[in-house]
């Protein structure tokens, strides 16, 4: 053999072995994908009510496992057992096993079962994540950047979820518009951005984020606290607003309590309270000023999203919810939003990603984008040493 | 009242006022230690509370300067002095640092004065804690009381404050512990004490900081006097708050000023000291003491009751014998035993009475011995009168029959004349003192008294009016509605005419002779007033006594048979006289008479003129 054929071959030996291991492997099938999360289902029966939103959204990517199929209007339907996965084990509001389904109709997963293990508190699934106890788990945002710097592998979507401050309409207190105008500049979103999400999130000023719609720079999002001192001192008999969030959600706690902060400096007083419950019924049962609520997005396409937005919010804020023409003008979408922005029945705060921690044997992972559940029937395990070291080497 | 109840109710009085004094003095020293007590009690938890308040304090200092010297917060420091430093990923960093030092209170404070992680408000980050930057030498200060806002509101805490220097960037540690209720649940407090904390957080009184150590205290209201006067006026106070009507109930407050960094007003600790078992001990005290003042006092009482009867036991002899000589026994006799004052007065009434019954005997004897020379002179002096006409008689009869036989006859026959004539004389004479020596004992019967008078004086009526005699005025003034009496008619009409006798023959140159009756407090009164030639204050002093008499004729007894029938109906007698006017008997006779023993009726008032009295 030749010299030029040894360097050859030489250089083909160490261009495969500097290769990145990932993508120098095969999907393999095979192996169990451990899965934590933070909700409590107590029910795979649709027709069973989620008690918050949490659990919602959690059924909605279980039904997505065990349905091949949604309906016209959202839901999942046909057959339990029908998609990729099947229910093995189910211990309500404590673990599920789906192992997979061989005949589904989109082929078969390559893991042979999923353990989902539920009502997970978020540090213990850092926890986990760090000690390899578990492949797969949501972690709240404000859990992004610990979880990265203790070394897990994070995965963060695009900012699809929206919290704002929702008045409910024919509350006494926030019927003037001031009350409303001067809580909204009184916040400063980029310290919430900033210390509470630790950086995993935007600031948001209008309705749509800036990657959906290409307008939310529009909309400011800079505390004035002069302005809201000022506007505040105009009204008489200054009201005690009363500011309601999620009790099951520290993020919402943590956010409502620099809320009450930022509006007492600006002369504004404010008191948080916990409820149980959340989204717009909690808001309404409750004999609440302002409310914190949380908002997904439904479809990366703004139309759809502002819409899905507007119909959550339209009887408890008494903002118009009337349908945008099919297809919406950018100029529309924005006038409407700019509306509905002016009208400060709703105060948009940030926007906030979808933050997920993964073992470093979980290939071919994706962060859902909005309206899109986990892609767990893609995803493979790879069970090489070098996989499993991955961890201590990040 | 008796001497002995006198005395007994002396000596009651008296052990009264003593026990009394003695329980009040009682009360008084055990009021002074109770409250004395309840004062050391307080002082004590003052004290311990002072020593906690220290010994949590240097704990504290100990705490955040180990914080402070920790290697996580000298990254920290050193990291903010990096121009363009992250601080959020600090932000959290404050909740575990205070938990894992056992600290409520936890602020990372950057050079610049702003909160970069605060434990107790940790949504408060960025903002500016200016206090904790102001020139100040932290680590003298140690530990101090401030007021530290908390999204609950404000509220006190012990704080340390410590500095990590790198470069010219200061990065300040200010921890401490709330100063609450589980301050107060930490403090061992002997039973019936109980510490408040009133958190000075307003201008005003605000009864919702005062605490207890299971949170905001009953009653708050009741406190504010007190810790009104601690705002105005900082200082150790002591108040008393009764509960209810109980004093039971009531409870010793000691209040103690809690001051800051700039000796500014942040707290009242209130040490609470229950006087529940003082109340107790003290009514125990005061039943035991009624017990023994109780026992006491019918001891005393029964002590008294013996002691005045043994002590007054000779003085009731010595009254005894004063009535048994008052009675008329003059040799009663006192038996006095001991040597004191009471013997020595019974001995000398002994002495007395024996010397008075000696003098009486004395005296009757020589009365006795006078009245029979009196009997002997007047008997004499009667007998003489008319055995003179009878030896003259007899004589004249011998001499007729010597020398003139033939006149014998004549002679005898007038000479036995005579002698049955003086012969009659002698026998009235013995009569006469023979009826005085049987005077008959009354027999009682309803009778008028005016009626009396009337019949009496007119049997005399001849006699006053008699041709050859002075006339002599009767003036008869009889009250008519004179009520009746008990009384012997017979008696009394003697009497009265022995009395109407002597008027007479003390006016044998005429005059008045007044009788008047009146009545009065169930007596009777008669008086009896002649104008004659009235009596000696002598004379009217042996006037009652029998055989005297200041009558050329009298026998004497007349006004001794008087005293002797006003005697014998319980009356009494008296005269009253003046030489030359004339002489006034009076006599008193109860309506139902109470026969006193003839002894007795020699009782003679004599009521002179007030002019004699002066002589």
């Amino acid at each position: 053999m030749k010299l030029r054929s040894c360097l050859f071959l030489a250089l083909i030996s160490l261009a495969l072995a500097t290769v990145p291991a990932e993508t120098a492997r095969r999907p393999r099938y095979g192996g169990v994908l451990r899965v934590e999360i933070g909700a409590v289902v107590s029910s795979l029966d649709p027709a069973a009510p989620a008690e918050n939103s949490r659990e919602a959204a959690a059924k909605e990517q279980m039904y997505a496992l065990i349905y091949d199929r949604r309906t016209l209007d959202g839901p999942f339907s046909g057959v339990s057992g029908s998609g990729p996965f099947q229910i093995a084990e189910w211990e309500p509001g404590k673990h599920a096993t789906l192992t997979a389904n061989d005949g589904a109709p989109s082929g078969r997963p390559f893991v042979d079962s999923i353990r989902i293990q539920m009502g997970r508190p978020a540090r213990d699934i850092v926890l986990d994540l760090e000690l390899g106890k578990t492949d797969l788990s949501e972690i709240p945002p404000e859990q992004g950047r610990r979880a990265a710097d203790l070394g897990v592998r994070v995965s963060v979507s695009q900012a699809d979820e929206l919290l704002a401050l929702v008045f409910p309409a024919g509350r006494l207190a926030t019927e003037d518009a001031r009350v409303r105008e001067a809580l909204a500049a009184a916040i400063d979103r980029a310290s919430i951005v900033n210390f509470i999400l630790q950086k995993n999130g935007e600031a948001a000023g209008g309705l749509l984020p800036q990657w959906s719609s290409g307008t939310a720079f529009l909309f400011s999002t800079a505390a004035d606290a002069g302005r809201a001192k000022e506007l505040f001192a105009q009204i008489a008999g200054a009201p005690k607003l009363v500011l309601g969030y999620d009790s099951g959600d520290p993020l919402e706690q943590s956010v409502a309590e620099r809320i009450v902060v930022n509006a007492r400096e600006a002369g504004i007083s404010v008191a948080a309270q916990a409820i149980p419950g959340a989204g717009a019924a909690a808001a309404t049962r409750s004999a609440l000023d302002v409310r914190l609520m949380r908002l997904r997005m439904s479809s990366p396409r703004p139309r759809r999203a502002l819409m899905n937005f507007l119909t959550a919010l339209g009887p408890l804020a008494g903002i118009d919810a009337s349908l945008l023409p099919d297809p919406a003008s950018p100029q529309e979408i924005y006038d409407r939003e700019r509306a509905i922005v002016g009208s400060y029945r709703v105060a948009p705060l940030v926007w906030l990603p979808q933050v997920y921690g993964l073992s470093g044997r979980v290939r071919n992972w994706k962060a859902p984008g909005p309206g899109e559940t986990w892609p767990l029937a893609d995803v493979w395990l790879d069970v090489t040493p070098e996989a499993e070291g991955e961890k201590d080497k990040l | 009242m008796t001497f002995r109840s006198k005395l007994f109710w002396v000596f009651t009085l008296a052990l009264l006022l003593s026990v009394a004094l003695i329980a009040a003095g009682v009360m008084v020293v055990t009021q002074r230690a109770f409250e004395g007590l309840n004062q050391q009690h307080s002082d004590a938890l003052v004290a311990q509370f002072q020593r906690e308040f220290e010994r949590r304090g240097q704990d504290i200092v100990h705490r955040v300067q180990g914080i402070a010297d920790a290697e996580p917060t000298v990254r920290m420091a050193i990291d903010l002095s990096r121009p363009r430093s992250d601080v959020s990923i600090y932000v959290n960093d404050g909740r575990g640092v205070s938990r894992a030092h056992q600290l409520d209170i936890l602020d990372f404070v950057a050079n610049d004065g702003s909160i970069i992680s605060s434990a107790e408000w940790p949504a408060r980050f960025g903002y500016k804690l200016s206090w904790v930057t102001q020139p100040e030498d932290w680590a003298a200060r140690g530990s101090f009381l401030t007021k530290v806002e908390t999204p609950e509101g404000p509220t006190l805490a012990l704080m340390s404050v410590s500095t990590v220097r790198v470069g010219d960037n200061n990065l300040y540690v200010a921890g401490g512990q709330r100063l609450g209720k589980e301050f107060l649940a930490s403090l061992v407090l002997p039973a019936g004490m109980r510490a408040l904390l009133y958190l000075n957080l307003d201008p005003s009184y605000q009864p919702a900081n005062l605490l207890d150590a299971n949170g905001p205290a009953n009653d708050a209201e009741r406190f504010a006097p007190i810790l009104e006067r601690e705002q105005k006026q900082p200082g150790e106070q002591t108040a008393k708050i009764n509960w209810t009507s109980d004093p039971a109930s009531a409870e010793i407050f000691h209040a103690l000023p809690l001051l800051g960094r700039k000796k500014e007003l942040l707290g009242v600790l209130l040490v609470g000291n229950s006087q529940r078992e003082v109340a107790i001990l003290e009514n125990r005290i005061i039943w035991l003491a009624l017990a023994v003042v109780g026992i006491g006092l019918v001891f005393g009482l029964l002590l008294s009751w013996w002691g005045t009867a043994r002590v007054t036991r000779p003085v009731r002899k010595l009254a005894e014998g004063a009535r048994e000589v008052a009675a008329g026994n003059w040799h009663a006799h006192v038996d006095v035993p001991g040597g004191g004052e009471i013997g020595q007065l019974g001995r000398a009434f002994n002495q007395m009475t024996q010397q008075m019954s000696e003098q009486r005997e004395r005296l009757v004897q020589s009365e006795r011995v006078a009245a029979w020379r009196e009997v002997a002179r007047r008997l004499a002096h009667e007998l003489k009168n008319p055995l003179f006409p009878l030896q003259t008689t007899v004589e004249n009869l011998q001499r007729a029959k010597e020398q003139n036989p033939e006149q014998f006859e004549e002679v005898f026959r007038e000479s036995t004349g005579i002698l049955l004539s003086e012969i009659q004389n002698l026998k009235t004479i013995t009569e006469r003192f023979s009826d005085f020596s049987k005077m008959p004992q009354p027999e009682l019967a309803s009778v008028n008294l005016n009626e009396v008078v009337r019949s009496t004086v007119k049997l005399f009526e001849a006699q006053f009016g008699a041709v050859g005699r002075p006339p002599i005025t009767p003036e008869l003034h009889l009250e008519e509605d004179l009520p009746a009496i008990q009384a012997d008619q017979a008696l009394l009409h003697r009497a009265l005419e022995n009395l109407i006798l002597n008027a007479m023959d003390a006016m044998p140159a005429g005059g008045v002779l007044m009788l008047r009756t009146t009545h009065g407090n169930g007596d009777v009164h008669l008086e009896i007033s002649d104008t004659g030639t009235g009596l000696t204050p002598e004379e009217c002093d042996r006037l009652f006594t029998p055989y005297y008499t200041t009558k050329q004729h009298g026998t004497g007894l007349g006004l001794a048979i008087v005293q002797s029938v006003v005697s014998d109906h319980g009356g009494r007698i008296s005269v009253e006289s003046e030489t030359g006017v004339g002489t006034a008997f009076h006599i008193d006779l109860p309506g139902q008479p109470t026969a006193p023993p003839r002894a007795q009726n020699f009782q003679i008032v004599l009521e002179k003129e007030k002019s004699k009295e002066g002589s």
